[in-house]
């Protein structure tokens, strides 16, 4: 490793500690915050791993994460499962989700693979609202009272880490190479003998579990979901942004994207309320005008950066 | 007899109601080079699709080895051992050079990566390993799309035009290199609007025409068959 390498490793390390015992000594909003800047990361990094590797743009990734939230909570108000087995749980039932949707919608090309997926969302979303007896339809269900803010808080995290260190992972094997040909020429990588559709579904899986897992957590941190706060489009476009901004298709552009929209958002929320909208259009509007590879893929560009960063 | 490497019976393929290929057959045989010529829209690279699994024939069989493989997906083809390269250039533009070539392996990393810098260094382009495919010249892409090809070891290779667009001195090394491929026991089946290349290089030559086979036979006799005279220049 180079000494640049190490001195990332060493600063990461640090971080991480820093963040680890920051519950001891933070404030409730700090740690709420954080919490939710976790679950910016892990969502931001779930969606990079299909659209941000194969191309394949999916405008309802938020789907997973409500699929997450409603499992979570129906196995801990029905079943009376603790909190973390129900939002572990959360990243399986996406996961079959995703296996369920997948298999026919990832045969469709880039566009229409995008519109099927804003349809899920809607359809999912109409459906909880409709099964009243388990979902608790437009009311929504409310979980037990408990508090467990900085339990969540930790698990949270890890799963920031274990998408981004997945990440790492399959971007810098041959695997992740595999993925990447989808989104460069998908006919060229068919007939280099990859088997396209395949790659996509591995992929889709593995973006799923994710937004599964922080879906059933939120649902335990805010202690109420109901189909409007587990489904909304916005959240989807929150991720897209974030990738874009960071750099889709690298380790830490989602990490980097969620952390600086997070860390904006917080503050300019604070102060206008109604213009953190415009101002957030105008991020979008920018970054795809002027650096549609992000921060770190215009850095990768330019300066010849390994698959690494 | 050998069995054929390849053997095309009778493929017919239409698009809505143009017929691209008509009842086409060819044969080919291990370890020979073999030209595909043909006016534009003749058939010949929808016929190298129907090959390759890109389209799927409305009629005939495609057999390789003696294993039909008509209506099979691409990607079973190619792992079968058909190579192809592409009439408009198809790297990986954002991958580097080396990662086009390793991205198409299997089997230990380091292997590959030994495999893809020796054939970077045949193709003379080894210091571009880590240049992103697509800043490389036409050419330089040219030459990648070749060895990234020859990465997945194919029995066969199909190569449409591969002479389009390349110098002299360039041309003369794939030239070679292609005759090195047919000397290991290679197939070469090659679409070609260059006809020194395809005089030069070729065994056999297919000439296809409305997409139907109108003559086959070594280059010599092929240039002055009355059929093909009239297909290119019209009567």
């Amino acid at each position: 490793m180079s000494g640049r390498g190490r001195m990332f490793v060493a600063g990461l390390a640090v971080l991480v500690l820093v963040l680890a015992v920051y519950p001891s000594f933070g404030s409730g909003y700090g740690v709420r915050s954080m919490l939710q800047l976790f679950m910016w990361m892990a969502l931001a990094g779930s969606w990079n791993l299909i659209s941000g590797l194969t191309g394949y743009v999916s405008f309802g990734h938020v789907a997973f994460f409500g699929a997450g939230s409603y499992t979570a909570a129906i196995l801990i108000t029905k079943a009376g499962w603790p909190w973390l087995a129900a939002s572990l749980a959360g990243g399986l039932g996406a996961c079959v989700l995703a296996l369920l949707i997948g298999y026919p919608c990832l045969r469709l090309k880039g566009p229409y693979f995008a519109i099927a997926m804003l349809g899920l969302n809607e359809v999912l979303r109409a459906l909880v609202s409709y099964f009243e007896g388990l979902t608790g339809g437009g009311l929504g269900l409310s979980l037990p009272t408990l508090q467990a803010t900085v339990p969540v808080y930790y698990v949270m995290g890890l799963t920031a880490i274990g998408v981004t260190a997945l990440t790492y992972v399959i971007i810098t094997s041959r695997f992740g190479l595999r993925l990447m040909t989808i989104r460069e020429d998908e006919v060229a990588a068919e007939a280099m003998g990859i088997d396209t559709f395949r790659h996509k579904l591995y992929a889709f899986l593995l973006s799923a579990v994710g937004p599964g897992i922080v879906g059933g957590l939120a649902a335990r941190d805010q202690g109420y979901i109901e189909p409007i706060s587990v489904f909304p489009l916005a959240m989807t476009i929150t991720m897209i942004v974030m990738v874009l901004f960071g750099g889709k298709g690298t380790v830490w552009g989602p990490v980097l994207g969620a952390a600086t929209l997070f860390i904006f958002q917080e503050l300019v929320w604070a102060q206008f309320i109604y213009l953190h909208q415009l101002l957030f259009g105008a991020i979008i509007i920018g970054v795809v005008l002027l650096m549609p590879r992000g921060v770190l893929g215009l850095l990768q560009m330019k300066y010849r950066l390994p698959r690494t960063i | 007899m050998v069995t054929p490497v390849l053997a095309v019976e009778a493929i017919r393929k239409s698009f809505g109601g143009v017929t691209a290929v008509d009842r086409v057959s060819l044969t080919l045989a291990p370890g020979k080079i073999y030209g595909l010529i043909g006016p534009n829209g003749s058939g010949k690279t929808t016929l190298f699709n129907c090959i390759t699994g890109m389209e799927r024939p409305d009629g005939g069989r495609v057999l390789l080895n003696g294993r039909r493989i008509d209506g099979l997906k691409p990607h079973r083809i190619a792992n079968m051992g058909v190579g192809r390269t592409f009439q408009v250039i198809r790297v990986f533009p954002e991958l580097t050079a080396l990662e086009n070539l390793l991205v198409v392996t299997r089997g230990p990393r380091e292997e590959a990566e030994q495999r893809g810098l020796e054939l970077l260094r045949f193709v003379k382009i080894e210091r571009l390993r880590d240049e992103f495919a697509g800043n490389l010249s036409y050419g330089q892409q040219k030459l990648v799309e070749f060895i990234r090809m020859l990465m997945t070891e194919p029995s066969l290779i199909l190569l449409d035009e591969p002479a389009a667009g390349v110098n002299r001195t360039l041309l003369n090394d794939l030239l070679e290199a292609v005759r090195g491929l047919r000397d290991e026991g290679r197939t070469v089946l090659l679409v070609e609007h260059d006809m020194k290349v395809v005089m030069g290089l070729c065994e056999t030559v297919f000439v296809l025409d409305h997409g139907e086979k109108i003559a086959e036979g070594p280059p010599g006799v092929i240039q002055s068959d009355e059929r093909v005279i009239e297909a290119y220049f019209g009567r």
